[in-house]
Protein backbone atom coordinates (compact mmCIF):
# COMPACT_ATOMS: atom_id res chain seq x y z
CA UNK A 1 0.00 0.00 0.00
CA UNK A 2 1.33 3.57 -0.50
CA UNK A 3 2.56 5.74 2.16
CA UNK A 4 0.79 8.59 0.03
CA UNK A 5 -2.45 6.60 0.76
CA UNK A 6 -1.50 6.01 4.48
CA UNK A 7 -0.84 9.45 5.06
CA UNK A 8 -3.97 10.73 3.88
CA UNK A 9 -6.13 8.63 6.05
CA UNK A 10 -3.87 9.05 8.99
CA UNK A 11 -4.84 12.94 8.44
CA UNK A 12 -8.34 11.85 8.40
CA UNK A 13 -7.61 10.74 11.89
CA UNK A 14 -8.35 6.68 10.41
CA UNK A 15 -5.06 5.86 11.90
CA UNK A 16 -6.53 2.54 12.86
CA UNK A 17 -6.87 1.13 9.10
CA UNK A 18 -5.19 -2.38 8.45
CA UNK A 19 -3.86 -2.97 5.10
CA UNK A 20 -6.78 -4.79 3.67
CA UNK A 21 -9.03 -1.69 4.99
CA UNK A 22 -6.78 1.12 3.12
CA UNK A 23 -7.17 -1.05 0.18
CA UNK A 24 -10.98 -0.45 0.76
CA UNK A 25 -10.63 3.16 0.90
CA UNK A 26 -8.47 3.38 -1.81
CA UNK A 27 -11.53 1.85 -3.77
CA UNK A 28 -13.83 4.35 -2.28
CA UNK A 29 -12.13 7.23 -2.86
CA UNK A 30 -11.61 6.29 -6.29
CA UNK A 31 -15.52 5.58 -6.70
CA UNK A 32 -16.27 8.47 -5.16
CA UNK A 33 -14.32 10.52 -7.66
CA UNK A 34 -16.18 9.05 -10.44
CA UNK A 35 -19.27 10.96 -8.69
CA UNK A 36 -17.54 14.26 -7.92
CA UNK A 37 -16.20 14.65 -11.86
CA UNK A 38 -20.20 14.62 -12.79
CA UNK A 39 -20.82 17.54 -9.69
CA UNK A 40 -21.87 20.58 -11.49
CA UNK A 41 -19.59 23.62 -9.73
CA UNK A 42 -21.05 26.55 -11.51
CA UNK A 43 -24.21 27.10 -9.78
CA UNK A 44 -25.08 30.87 -9.39
CA UNK A 45 -23.95 32.32 -6.23
CA UNK A 46 -27.13 33.37 -4.99
CA UNK A 47 -28.10 29.95 -4.62
CA UNK A 48 -28.19 28.80 -1.29
CA UNK A 49 -27.34 25.34 -0.14
CA UNK A 50 -30.09 24.45 1.82
CA UNK A 51 -32.79 26.49 3.46
CA UNK A 52 -33.38 24.13 6.38
CA UNK A 53 -32.18 25.79 9.51
CA UNK A 54 -34.64 27.80 11.12
CA UNK A 55 -33.69 29.87 14.43
CA UNK A 56 -36.08 27.88 17.60
CA UNK A 57 -38.36 30.60 19.68
CA UNK A 58 -41.52 32.59 20.39
CA UNK A 59 -40.92 36.19 18.37
CA UNK A 60 -41.24 38.69 20.47
CA UNK B 1 -50.06 -25.29 8.74
CA UNK B 2 -51.82 -24.44 5.81
CA UNK B 3 -50.34 -22.37 2.89
CA UNK B 4 -53.27 -20.32 3.01
CA UNK B 5 -52.50 -18.83 6.29
CA UNK B 6 -48.77 -18.38 5.61
CA UNK B 7 -49.75 -15.83 2.30
CA UNK B 8 -52.91 -14.41 3.67
CA UNK B 9 -52.94 -11.13 3.06
CA UNK B 10 -53.08 -8.28 5.87
CA UNK B 11 -56.48 -7.12 4.43
CA UNK B 12 -58.01 -10.48 4.27
CA UNK B 13 -56.67 -11.57 7.97
CA UNK B 14 -58.15 -8.48 9.20
CA UNK B 15 -61.52 -9.48 8.08
CA UNK B 16 -61.06 -13.15 9.17
CA UNK B 17 -60.06 -11.33 12.73
CA UNK B 18 -62.70 -8.75 12.84
CA UNK B 19 -65.23 -11.14 12.60
CA UNK B 20 -63.58 -14.18 15.20
CA UNK B 21 -63.16 -16.42 12.01
CA UNK B 22 -59.54 -16.22 13.04
CA UNK B 23 -58.11 -16.16 16.40
CA UNK B 24 -54.59 -13.56 16.60
CA UNK B 25 -53.33 -16.45 18.47
CA UNK B 26 -53.87 -19.58 16.40
CA UNK B 27 -52.32 -16.48 13.35
CA UNK B 28 -49.38 -16.02 15.51
CA UNK B 29 -48.51 -19.56 16.71
CA UNK B 30 -48.41 -20.89 13.00
CA UNK B 31 -46.52 -17.81 11.65
CA UNK B 32 -43.82 -18.63 14.82
CA UNK B 33 -43.98 -22.45 13.83
CA UNK B 34 -43.34 -21.58 10.27
CA UNK B 35 -40.44 -19.51 11.03
CA UNK B 36 -38.76 -21.75 13.52
CA UNK B 37 -39.49 -24.42 10.63
CA UNK B 38 -37.81 -22.17 7.52
CA UNK B 39 -35.86 -19.40 8.76
CA UNK B 40 -32.47 -21.03 8.76
CA UNK B 41 -32.78 -21.43 5.00
CA UNK B 42 -33.55 -17.53 4.76
CA UNK B 43 -32.41 -15.80 7.81
CA UNK B 44 -35.10 -13.13 7.84
CA UNK B 45 -35.08 -12.87 11.24
CA UNK B 46 -32.05 -11.44 13.12
CA UNK B 47 -33.82 -12.13 16.90
CA UNK B 48 -37.63 -14.00 17.01
CA UNK B 49 -40.03 -12.71 20.03
CA UNK B 50 -42.06 -15.67 20.35
CA UNK B 51 -43.17 -14.97 23.83
CA UNK B 52 -43.64 -11.07 23.67
CA UNK B 53 -45.75 -11.94 20.26
CA UNK B 54 -47.68 -14.46 22.21
CA UNK B 55 -48.64 -12.18 24.76
CA UNK B 56 -49.82 -9.36 22.25
CA UNK B 57 -51.44 -11.69 20.73
CA UNK B 58 -53.96 -12.61 23.96
CA UNK B 59 -54.29 -9.14 24.70
CA UNK B 60 -55.70 -8.82 21.17
CA UNK B 61 -57.86 -11.42 21.27
CA UNK B 62 -58.95 -10.52 24.59
CA UNK B 63 -59.79 -7.01 23.09
CA UNK B 64 -61.70 -8.15 20.22
CA UNK B 65 -63.42 -10.46 22.26
CA UNK B 66 -64.87 -7.83 24.30
CA UNK B 67 -65.98 -5.83 21.08
CA UNK B 68 -62.78 -3.40 21.21
CA UNK B 69 -61.70 -4.37 18.09
CA UNK B 70 -59.16 -1.04 16.77
CA UNK B 71 -58.97 -1.48 12.80
CA UNK B 72 -57.20 -3.57 10.27
CA UNK B 73 -54.08 -3.81 11.92
CA UNK B 74 -55.50 -5.32 15.45
CA UNK B 75 -53.69 -8.63 16.09
CA UNK B 76 -51.55 -8.31 13.17
CA UNK B 77 -48.83 -10.11 12.87
CA UNK B 78 -45.67 -7.70 11.46
CA UNK B 79 -41.67 -7.51 12.01
CA UNK B 80 -39.56 -5.08 12.00
CA UNK B 81 -35.83 -4.17 10.28
CA UNK B 82 -33.65 -4.35 12.83
CA UNK B 83 -32.48 -0.40 12.84
CA UNK B 84 -36.00 0.44 14.42
CA UNK B 85 -36.17 1.00 17.57
CA UNK B 86 -38.57 -1.50 20.08
CA UNK B 87 -38.51 -0.75 23.70
CA UNK B 88 -36.62 -3.61 25.91
CA UNK B 89 -35.03 -5.15 22.58
CA UNK B 90 -31.59 -4.28 20.90
CA UNK B 91 -31.06 -2.60 17.85
CA UNK B 92 -28.18 -4.64 16.45
CA UNK B 93 -28.91 -2.35 12.45
CA UNK B 94 -27.07 -6.48 11.55
CA UNK B 95 -23.14 -5.15 13.03
CA UNK B 96 -21.04 -5.91 15.44
CA UNK B 97 -20.73 -2.04 16.52
CA UNK B 98 -24.20 -2.16 18.24
CA UNK B 99 -24.47 -5.80 18.94
CA UNK B 100 -26.80 -5.28 23.11
CA UNK B 101 -27.30 -2.23 22.33
CA UNK B 102 -31.13 -1.79 23.90
CA UNK B 103 -33.47 0.27 22.98
CA UNK B 104 -35.09 2.81 25.98
CA UNK B 105 -37.64 3.43 23.79
CA UNK B 106 -40.21 2.68 20.58
CA UNK B 107 -39.50 4.35 17.45
CA UNK B 108 -42.23 6.27 16.47
CA UNK B 109 -42.98 3.72 13.82
CA UNK B 110 -43.56 0.92 16.26
CA UNK B 111 -45.53 3.47 18.71
CA UNK B 112 -47.42 3.76 16.20
CA UNK B 113 -48.17 0.11 15.32
CA UNK B 114 -47.81 -0.94 18.48
CA UNK B 115 -51.38 1.74 18.91
CA UNK B 116 -52.90 -0.06 16.51
CA UNK B 117 -52.90 -3.51 17.89
CA UNK B 118 -49.86 -5.23 15.92
CA UNK B 119 -47.89 -8.13 16.95
CA UNK B 120 -44.76 -8.14 17.07
CA UNK B 121 -42.59 -11.22 15.55
CA UNK B 122 -39.28 -9.93 16.01
CA UNK B 123 -36.83 -8.11 14.53
CA UNK B 124 -35.11 -8.88 10.69
CA UNK B 125 -31.99 -8.22 9.23
CA UNK B 126 -30.50 -5.59 7.11
CA UNK B 127 -27.79 -4.63 5.25
CA UNK B 128 -24.97 -3.53 8.28
CA UNK B 129 -26.11 0.12 9.02
CA UNK B 130 -28.51 -0.30 6.10
CA UNK B 131 -25.73 0.11 3.13
CA UNK B 132 -23.19 -2.94 3.13
CA UNK B 133 -24.60 -5.68 2.34
CA UNK B 134 -24.78 -9.11 2.00
CA UNK B 135 -21.92 -9.33 4.40
CA UNK B 136 -20.84 -13.03 5.79
CA UNK B 137 -18.40 -11.59 8.38
CA UNK B 138 -21.10 -10.13 10.49
CA UNK B 139 -22.52 -11.32 13.47
CA UNK B 140 -25.86 -12.63 11.83
CA UNK B 141 -25.39 -14.21 8.05
CA UNK B 142 -27.06 -12.28 5.41
CA UNK B 143 -30.79 -13.02 4.04
CA UNK B 144 -31.37 -15.44 1.24
CA UNK B 145 -33.98 -14.81 -1.62
CA UNK B 146 -36.94 -17.88 -1.13
CA UNK B 147 -36.97 -18.20 -4.84
CA UNK B 148 -33.70 -18.94 -5.03
CA UNK B 149 -31.63 -18.77 -1.93
CA UNK B 150 -28.20 -19.20 -3.84
CA UNK B 151 -29.53 -15.45 -5.13
CA UNK B 152 -29.13 -11.82 -3.94
CA UNK B 153 -32.43 -10.79 -1.83
CA UNK B 154 -31.92 -6.94 -2.26
CA UNK B 155 -31.26 -4.56 0.45
CA UNK B 156 -30.61 -3.22 2.46
CA UNK B 157 -34.36 -4.13 4.16
CA UNK B 158 -32.97 -7.75 3.35
CA UNK B 159 -35.20 -9.62 5.82
CA UNK B 160 -38.28 -8.00 5.40
CA UNK B 161 -37.90 -8.72 1.78
CA UNK B 162 -36.97 -12.18 2.60
CA UNK B 163 -39.19 -12.94 5.75
CA UNK B 164 -42.23 -11.34 3.27
CA UNK B 165 -41.71 -13.58 -0.16
CA UNK B 166 -41.24 -16.73 2.84
CA UNK B 167 -45.02 -16.39 4.38
CA UNK B 168 -43.32 -15.53 7.68
CA UNK B 169 -45.50 -12.42 8.44
CA UNK B 170 -48.13 -10.07 6.16
CA UNK B 171 -46.34 -6.87 6.54
CA UNK B 172 -43.18 -5.53 7.70
CA UNK B 173 -41.24 -1.74 7.67
CA UNK B 174 -38.02 -1.57 6.10
CA UNK B 175 -36.05 1.77 5.19
CA UNK B 176 -34.96 3.51 2.38
CA UNK B 177 -31.70 5.38 1.79
CA UNK B 178 -30.92 4.75 -1.44
CA UNK B 179 -33.24 2.35 -2.54
CA UNK B 180 -33.55 -0.39 0.42
CA UNK B 181 -36.94 -0.58 0.36
CA UNK B 182 -37.27 -0.70 -3.54
CA UNK B 183 -34.50 -3.20 -4.05
CA UNK B 184 -35.70 -6.19 -1.99
CA UNK B 185 -39.11 -5.24 -2.95
CA UNK B 186 -37.70 -6.19 -6.92
CA UNK B 187 -35.59 -9.01 -5.51
CA UNK B 188 -38.16 -11.14 -3.46
CA UNK B 189 -41.43 -9.95 -5.87
CA UNK B 190 -43.43 -7.99 -3.13
CA UNK B 191 -44.28 -4.66 -2.47
CA UNK B 192 -42.45 -1.79 -1.45
CA UNK B 193 -43.67 1.86 -0.84
CA UNK B 194 -41.06 4.66 -0.16
CA UNK B 195 -43.25 7.34 0.69
CA UNK B 196 -42.58 10.58 0.54
CA UNK B 197 -39.73 12.31 2.50
CA UNK B 198 -41.51 13.60 5.75
CA UNK B 199 -44.42 11.26 5.31
CA UNK B 200 -43.17 8.63 8.07
CA UNK B 201 -41.01 9.74 11.39
CA UNK B 202 -37.99 8.52 11.78
CA UNK B 203 -37.59 9.35 15.07
CA UNK B 204 -36.04 5.98 16.98
CA UNK B 205 -34.58 4.94 13.56
CA UNK B 206 -30.35 4.44 13.02
CA UNK B 207 -30.19 7.46 11.06
CA UNK B 208 -27.68 6.53 7.47
CA UNK B 209 -28.43 9.97 5.62
CA UNK B 210 -30.76 12.05 7.18
CA UNK B 211 -31.68 14.12 3.88
CA UNK B 212 -32.32 10.92 2.34
CA UNK B 213 -33.81 8.52 4.64
CA UNK B 214 -37.30 7.37 4.44
CA UNK B 215 -39.28 4.23 6.42
CA UNK B 216 -41.64 2.52 4.51
CA UNK B 217 -44.49 -0.49 4.39
CA UNK B 218 -43.48 -3.80 2.60
CA UNK B 219 -46.33 -6.10 2.28
CA UNK B 220 -47.24 -8.48 -0.43
CA UNK B 221 -50.33 -6.83 -2.00
CA UNK B 222 -50.59 -3.09 -2.48
CA UNK B 223 -53.56 -3.00 -0.81
CA UNK B 224 -52.27 -4.21 2.49
CA UNK B 225 -49.35 -1.88 1.96
CA UNK B 226 -51.99 1.05 1.47
CA UNK B 227 -53.35 -0.29 5.16
CA UNK B 228 -50.16 -0.54 6.86
CA UNK B 229 -49.11 3.13 5.92
CA UNK B 230 -52.07 4.66 6.65
CA UNK B 231 -51.00 3.50 10.47
CA UNK B 232 -47.35 4.90 10.17
CA UNK B 233 -48.14 8.27 8.01
CA UNK B 234 -48.28 11.28 10.23
CA UNK B 235 -46.64 14.27 11.20
CA UNK B 236 -44.16 13.74 13.93
CA UNK B 237 -43.16 16.98 15.84
CA UNK B 238 -40.29 15.38 17.06
CA UNK B 239 -38.36 14.68 13.51
CA UNK B 240 -37.28 17.71 11.98
CA UNK B 241 -37.63 16.82 8.65
CA UNK B 242 -41.19 15.35 9.45
CA UNK B 243 -44.14 16.85 6.91
CA UNK B 244 -47.54 18.47 8.55
CA UNK B 245 -49.35 17.35 5.48
CA UNK B 246 -53.06 16.14 5.94
CA UNK B 247 -52.74 12.05 5.83
CA UNK B 248 -55.44 10.90 3.31
CA UNK B 249 -57.56 7.56 3.45
CA UNK B 250 -55.24 5.21 1.25
CA UNK B 251 -58.13 3.19 0.27
CA UNK B 252 -60.57 5.50 -0.93
CA UNK B 253 -58.94 5.19 -4.96
CA UNK B 254 -59.69 1.78 -4.51
CA UNK B 255 -61.55 0.03 -7.00
CA UNK B 256 -61.59 3.33 -8.86
CA UNK B 257 -59.69 1.85 -12.38
CA UNK B 258 -57.13 4.30 -14.20
CA UNK B 259 -58.90 4.86 -17.13
CA UNK B 260 -58.38 8.71 -17.82
CA UNK B 261 -54.80 8.64 -15.64
CA UNK B 262 -51.40 10.74 -17.14
CA UNK B 263 -48.66 8.81 -16.85
CA UNK B 264 -45.09 9.60 -17.62
CA UNK B 265 -42.92 6.44 -18.99
CA UNK B 266 -39.13 7.08 -18.05
CA UNK B 267 -37.46 5.06 -20.35
CA UNK B 268 -34.38 6.44 -20.61
CA UNK B 269 -33.66 5.22 -17.43
CA UNK B 270 -33.37 1.63 -18.29
CA UNK B 271 -32.43 1.74 -22.08
CA UNK B 272 -30.29 4.27 -22.96
CA UNK B 273 -28.69 6.03 -19.56
CA UNK B 274 -28.46 2.04 -18.24
CA UNK B 275 -29.38 -1.07 -20.52
CA UNK B 276 -31.79 -3.12 -18.59
CA UNK B 277 -31.94 -7.15 -18.39
CA UNK B 278 -33.90 -7.73 -21.82
CA UNK B 279 -36.77 -9.80 -19.85
CA UNK B 280 -37.09 -6.77 -17.09
CA UNK B 281 -37.24 -4.10 -20.44
CA UNK B 282 -39.98 -6.33 -21.78
CA UNK B 283 -42.20 -6.87 -18.17
CA UNK B 284 -42.03 -2.64 -18.40
CA UNK B 285 -42.92 -2.55 -21.94
CA UNK B 286 -45.67 -4.98 -21.02
CA UNK B 287 -46.87 -2.67 -18.12
CA UNK B 288 -46.93 0.47 -20.07
CA UNK B 289 -48.84 -1.41 -22.87
CA UNK B 290 -51.39 -2.64 -20.73
CA UNK B 291 -52.12 0.58 -18.83
CA UNK B 292 -52.49 2.08 -22.14
CA UNK B 293 -54.96 -0.82 -22.97
CA UNK B 294 -56.83 0.35 -20.17
CA UNK B 295 -57.26 4.06 -21.07
CA UNK B 296 -54.16 5.69 -19.37
CA UNK B 297 -52.60 8.59 -21.31
CA UNK B 298 -48.64 7.40 -21.25
CA UNK B 299 -46.14 9.14 -22.95
CA UNK B 300 -42.46 9.35 -22.77
CA UNK B 301 -40.86 11.53 -20.45
CA UNK B 302 -37.13 12.84 -20.33
CA UNK B 303 -35.53 13.90 -16.74
CA UNK B 304 -31.68 13.99 -16.50
CA UNK B 305 -29.57 11.42 -16.51
CA UNK B 306 -29.84 8.72 -14.10
CA UNK B 307 -26.23 9.06 -13.13
CA UNK B 308 -26.76 12.41 -12.36
CA UNK B 309 -29.20 11.41 -9.74
CA UNK B 310 -26.75 8.85 -8.93
CA UNK B 311 -23.91 11.06 -8.09
CA UNK B 312 -25.78 13.74 -6.29
CA UNK B 313 -27.11 10.91 -4.04
CA UNK B 314 -24.56 8.77 -3.29
CA UNK B 315 -22.30 12.03 -2.54
CA UNK B 316 -24.58 13.34 0.16
CA UNK B 317 -25.07 10.25 1.08
CA UNK B 318 -21.35 9.45 1.97
CA UNK B 319 -21.11 12.64 3.50
CA UNK B 320 -24.22 12.44 5.91
CA UNK B 321 -23.52 8.75 6.40
CA UNK B 322 -19.73 9.74 7.07
CA UNK B 323 -20.68 12.02 9.62
CA UNK B 324 -22.86 9.56 11.54
CA UNK B 325 -20.18 7.17 11.61
CA UNK B 326 -16.49 8.60 11.88
CA UNK B 327 -16.05 8.10 15.25
CA UNK B 328 -16.59 4.43 15.33
CA UNK B 329 -14.59 4.26 11.91
CA UNK B 330 -11.47 6.39 13.25
CA UNK B 331 -11.61 3.54 16.80
CA UNK B 332 -13.37 0.22 15.59
CA UNK B 333 -13.06 0.01 11.89
CA UNK B 334 -12.63 -3.29 12.28
CA UNK B 335 -15.56 -4.19 14.16
CA UNK B 336 -17.80 -3.26 10.65
CA UNK B 337 -18.18 -5.79 8.30
CA UNK B 338 -15.82 -5.06 4.90
CA UNK B 339 -18.82 -3.87 2.56
CA UNK B 340 -20.21 -1.67 5.11
CA UNK B 341 -16.66 -0.67 5.75
CA UNK B 342 -16.06 0.20 2.17
CA UNK B 343 -19.30 2.20 1.25
CA UNK B 344 -18.69 4.52 4.83
CA UNK B 345 -14.87 5.01 3.84
CA UNK B 346 -16.27 6.61 1.23
CA UNK B 347 -17.37 9.79 3.08
CA UNK B 348 -13.82 10.76 4.53
CA UNK B 349 -12.51 12.03 1.24
CA UNK B 350 -15.56 14.36 0.70
CA UNK B 351 -14.88 17.99 1.41
CA UNK B 352 -17.74 20.30 2.86
CA UNK B 353 -17.95 22.52 -0.45
CA UNK B 354 -18.32 19.20 -2.49
CA UNK B 355 -21.40 18.07 -0.03
CA UNK B 356 -22.65 21.56 -0.23
CA UNK B 357 -22.55 21.88 -4.01
CA UNK B 358 -24.43 18.49 -4.13
CA UNK B 359 -26.70 19.88 -2.47
CA UNK B 360 -27.37 22.84 -4.32
CA UNK B 361 -27.50 20.26 -7.37
CA UNK B 362 -30.17 18.56 -5.64
CA UNK B 363 -32.61 21.36 -5.63
CA UNK B 364 -32.51 21.77 -9.76
CA UNK B 365 -32.61 18.31 -10.14
CA UNK B 366 -35.81 18.25 -8.01
CA UNK B 367 -37.17 21.73 -9.71
CA UNK B 368 -36.16 19.39 -13.38
CA UNK B 369 -38.06 16.49 -12.41
CA UNK B 370 -41.28 18.71 -10.77
CA UNK B 371 -40.87 20.53 -14.16
CA UNK B 372 -41.64 17.23 -16.04
CA UNK B 373 -44.09 15.71 -13.73
CA UNK B 374 -46.54 19.26 -14.44
CA UNK B 375 -49.22 17.50 -16.23
CA UNK B 376 -48.94 13.74 -15.11
CA UNK B 377 -50.28 11.73 -12.62
CA UNK B 378 -47.69 9.49 -12.13
CA UNK B 379 -44.74 8.03 -13.77
CA UNK B 380 -43.63 4.59 -14.57
CA UNK B 381 -40.03 3.05 -14.55
CA UNK B 382 -37.53 0.79 -13.64
CA UNK B 383 -36.55 -0.21 -9.95
CA UNK B 384 -33.92 -2.69 -10.55
CA UNK B 385 -32.11 -3.51 -14.08
CA UNK B 386 -31.70 -6.97 -13.58
CA UNK B 387 -33.53 -9.89 -11.54
CA UNK B 388 -31.51 -11.12 -8.56
CA UNK B 389 -27.93 -11.95 -9.46
CA UNK B 390 -26.09 -14.75 -7.07
CA UNK B 391 -25.01 -13.95 -4.11
CA UNK B 392 -21.63 -15.07 -4.29
CA UNK B 393 -21.00 -12.84 -7.62
CA UNK B 394 -19.38 -10.49 -5.61
CA UNK B 395 -18.95 -7.89 -9.61
CA UNK B 396 -22.65 -8.36 -9.97
CA UNK B 397 -23.40 -7.40 -6.84
CA UNK B 398 -21.07 -4.30 -7.31
CA UNK B 399 -23.27 -3.37 -10.52
CA UNK B 400 -26.46 -3.82 -8.24
CA UNK B 401 -25.80 -0.66 -6.23
CA UNK B 402 -26.16 1.18 -10.07
CA UNK B 403 -28.17 -0.82 -12.23
CA UNK B 404 -30.93 0.79 -10.29
CA UNK B 405 -33.31 3.76 -11.04
CA UNK B 406 -34.20 4.27 -7.23
CA UNK B 407 -31.74 6.83 -5.93
CA UNK B 408 -33.64 9.80 -8.12
CA UNK B 409 -36.65 9.76 -5.83
CA UNK B 410 -34.23 9.76 -2.76
CA UNK B 411 -33.01 12.67 -4.28
CA UNK B 412 -36.10 14.43 -5.03
CA UNK B 413 -37.90 13.34 -2.06
CA UNK B 414 -41.02 11.94 -4.10
CA UNK B 415 -42.69 8.58 -3.59
CA UNK B 416 -41.65 5.27 -5.52
CA UNK B 417 -43.83 2.09 -5.34
CA UNK B 418 -42.35 -0.75 -6.38
CA UNK B 419 -44.76 -3.91 -7.16
CA UNK B 420 -43.99 -7.16 -8.84
CA UNK B 421 -44.09 -7.05 -12.67
CA UNK B 422 -43.86 -10.88 -13.65
CA UNK B 423 -40.93 -13.52 -13.64
CA UNK B 424 -37.62 -14.21 -15.75
CA UNK B 425 -37.38 -17.22 -17.51
CA UNK B 426 -35.11 -18.33 -14.43
CA UNK B 427 -38.15 -18.06 -12.45
CA UNK B 428 -36.70 -14.63 -10.55
CA UNK B 429 -39.25 -11.75 -9.73
CA UNK B 430 -38.96 -8.91 -11.98
CA UNK B 431 -40.64 -5.46 -11.38
CA UNK B 432 -41.73 -2.01 -11.30
CA UNK B 433 -41.57 1.20 -10.41
CA UNK B 434 -44.86 3.94 -10.08
CA UNK B 435 -43.51 7.12 -9.22
CA UNK B 436 -46.22 9.72 -7.58
CA UNK B 437 -46.10 13.88 -6.59
CA UNK B 438 -44.93 14.49 -3.62
CA UNK B 439 -47.59 13.17 -0.68
CA UNK B 440 -49.11 11.62 -3.92
CA UNK B 441 -48.98 7.79 -2.46
CA UNK B 442 -52.50 7.17 -2.86
CA UNK B 443 -52.39 7.87 -6.80
CA UNK B 444 -49.67 4.98 -7.09
CA UNK B 445 -51.55 2.54 -4.89
CA UNK B 446 -54.47 2.94 -7.03
CA UNK B 447 -52.53 2.39 -10.55
CA UNK B 448 -50.50 -0.79 -8.52
CA UNK B 449 -53.80 -2.09 -7.57
CA UNK B 450 -55.53 -1.83 -10.92
CA UNK B 451 -52.21 -3.53 -12.67
CA UNK B 452 -52.09 -5.98 -9.85
CA UNK B 453 -55.34 -7.66 -10.40
CA UNK B 454 -54.73 -7.16 -13.91
CA UNK B 455 -51.84 -9.27 -13.70
CA UNK B 456 -52.29 -11.77 -10.69
CA UNK B 457 -48.49 -11.53 -10.11
CA UNK B 458 -48.81 -11.42 -6.26
CA UNK B 459 -50.72 -14.42 -6.57
CA UNK B 460 -47.05 -16.67 -7.26
CA UNK B 461 -45.05 -17.53 -4.12
CA UNK B 462 -41.96 -19.16 -4.16
CA UNK B 463 -41.75 -22.92 -4.62
CA UNK B 464 -40.34 -25.32 -2.14
CA UNK B 465 -42.16 -23.66 1.29
CA UNK B 466 -45.51 -24.99 1.53
CA UNK B 467 -46.23 -27.65 4.11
Amino acid sequence: MNEELRDKARALGLDRLTEEHLAQFERAATGMERHLRRLPRGVPVAQEPAHVYRAKGEAP
Amino acid sequence: MSGDLAYLGLAEAAELIRTKKLSPVEYVTALLARVERYDAKYNAFIALTPERALTAARAAETEIGAGRWRGPFHGMPYALKDIIDVKGLATTAHSKILKGDIARRHAVVTERLEAAGGVLLGKLSTHEFAIGGPSFDLPWPPARNPWNRDHFCGGSSSGSGAGLAAGFFPAALGTDTGGSIRNPASMCGITGMKPTYGRVSRRGVAPLAFSLDHIGPMTRTVRDNALMLQVIAGHDPGDPGSADEPVPDYGATRGQGVRGLRIGVIRHFYTSDVAGHPEQVEALDAAVKLLAGAGVETREITLPALQDFSACGQIILAAEAYAVHEQWLKERPHDYGARARERLLAGATLRAVDYLQAVRWRLQLRDRVASAFANLDAAITASSMDPACRVDDDEALAANYWRQARMPFNVTGQPGLVIPAGFSKSGLPLSLQLVGHPFGEAALYRIAQFYEEATGWTKRHPPGLSD
